[in-house]
């Protein structure tokens, strides 16, 4: 089997399972009780917010726990646009976005909230001064992926949250879920985060949400006093050991993981260059773990299948669309319906070897060769 | 009437909204009606609706005309100007 989808999952890490099953054996209390067991247990999820505020270079009091990355954007969205509608009800993104991000913003938009989308450049990064000019006195929040899942292009975070400190009445949202454990950005100039442990060789179902000091939010979940009184619910201390677990070890070598996964890319860009009708979707601004691809005429779902056939995992826009809709993405930084109606995305990890690669190539070449000819 | 069919997952959707909003204001004495794909099961109502949005143009409740996908203002009123003929 060659998985060559870690953007839509990882598989968890065997340290991180083992965290997990012993924190549910050995702490079984509720953080919150007053008993000898639930103080135990809420010294434990101490430590772990402690160890996840240290890697993040945040304070432990700005980690909201959520199920993961649609939670926390859905909480940062729609919670801030609810707790600072009097200062206006105007919203800036892109057309990069997850679904997870454009579902809150259209429910936003049935409520009587405006939503502009910044130009995007022909390398996929946003263009500085549309995002000025859109900027209004009005403007509450700026939405954006730091990396986004289809292209995996790197926005320009630390500028553009320089630029928006500029406007204190608007908070800037960044849903670093795909480059967390992957490529580090400071949170410096950053109002809002979110992330997912499953991202990064952790667990499915627990994820967060950094919200800086002084902000506000309307809880999507009410029940008072959990972890935070931002999000209720009992605190889901094994996933919070478990998540503390996977961020630190994802962040371990992580230049050496990185170098691994430029040479990868950097092969498979130049192979992948050499067929015919083939067209590089993910610009130079890309971080090397996604590559996005159009193959001309092609309909992505079946160049999937065939893959499939020998075992290789690729993707169709991201897990979590569904539909045939060309991508939104692609257009938007390509600007060519083509590109769009026929783009695949693999996605590559630490864990992909040269081989699996070669492969993959060798098996592409031989497929697309197969389809054309049908 | 105007039916404007989308989903709340929907990028293109949501770049529509605002040019459906000021649309709108320029044709008021069109009745439009909003359907969400999953939430109101638009495709038990209405076939073919593989890629969205979709604006969809009836007349004494047949369709007669439809557009497809991300379009500019200019576009969307063309469409309504013909249909109205």
């Amino acid at each position: 089997m060659i998985y060559l989808d870690y953007s839509a999952t990882t598989p968890v890490n065997q340290e991180v399972i083992e965290s997990y099953v012993k924190t549910c054996q050995n702490f079984i209390g509720n953080p919150n009780s007053l008993h000898k067991l639930g103080i135990e247990a809420n010294k434990l999820m101490k430590e772990a917010t402690e160890q996840i505020a240290k890697l993040l270079n945040i304070k432990p009091t700005e980690i909201i726990y959520t199920s993961g990355a649609s939670e926390s954007n859905n909480t940062a969205i729609k919670g801030i646009a609810m707790k600072y509608q009097n200062r206006g009800k105007h919203i800036i993104t892109t057309e990069l976005e997850h679904s997870s991000v454009v579902a809150p913003l259209q429910y936003l938009t049935n409520l009587g909230y405006e939503v502009d989308f910044v130009r995007l450049k022909e390398d996929g990064q946003i263009d500085i001064e549309h995002l000025k000019s859109l900027l209004r006195e009005d403007t509450i929040l700026v939405t954006m992926a730091s990396v986004s899942s289809e292209l995996g292009i790197m926005q320009p975070i630390e500028e553009i949250g320089a630029i928006l400190k500029e406007y204190p009445k608007c908070f800037f949202h960044v849903d670093m879920t795909q480059n967390l454990g992957k490529v580090p950005i400071s949170l410096e100039n950053i109002d809002l985060a979110s992330f997912s442990a499953h991202k990064f060789y952790g667990m499915k179902g627990i994820g967060g949400l950094v919200k800086k000091e002084g902000i506000l939010l309307e809880p999507l979940i009410h029940g008072g006093k959990s972890t935070t009184i931002w999000r209720s619910g009992t605190p889901a201390l094994p996933l919070i050991v478990s998540l503390a677990k996977a961020l630190r070890l994802s962040l371990t070598d992580l230049l050496e993981k990185q170098e691994h996964i430029l040479k990868l890319n950097t092969y498979i860009r130049k192979e992948l260059e050499q067929i015919s009708g083939l067209h590089i979707n993910s610009s130079e601004k890309a971080i090397p773990h996604i590559l996005n691809f159009s193959v001309l005429g092609m309909k992505p779902e079946t160049l999937q299948h065939a893959l499939e056939v020998h075992e290789i995992y690729v993707s169709t826009q991201t897990a979590c669309a569904k539909g045939t809709n060309p991508s939104t993405a692609v257009m938007a930084v390509t600007r060519n319906k083509e590109y769009a109606k026929s783009s695949l995305r693999i996605s590559i990890s630490h864990l992909t070897t040269l081989e699996e690669i070669t492969t993959f190539v060798n098996v592409l070449k031989e497929e697309i060769e197969k389809l054309t000819l049908k | 009437m105007i039916i404007e069919i989308s989903a709340i997952w929907c990028n293109s959707c949501l770049v529509m909204k605002k040019v459906w909003k000021s649309v709108k204001e320029e044709y008021q004495n069109i009745k439009w009606k909003s359907l969400d794909l999953d939430f109101d099961e638009a495709e038990s109502k209405y076939q073919n609706l593989e890629k969205l949005p979709v604006l969809i143009f009836e007349k004494n409740g047949k369709e007669v005309s439809r557009l497809v996908g991300e379009k500019k203002k200019e576009e969307v009123i063309k469409w309504i100007e013909q249909n109205l003929v």
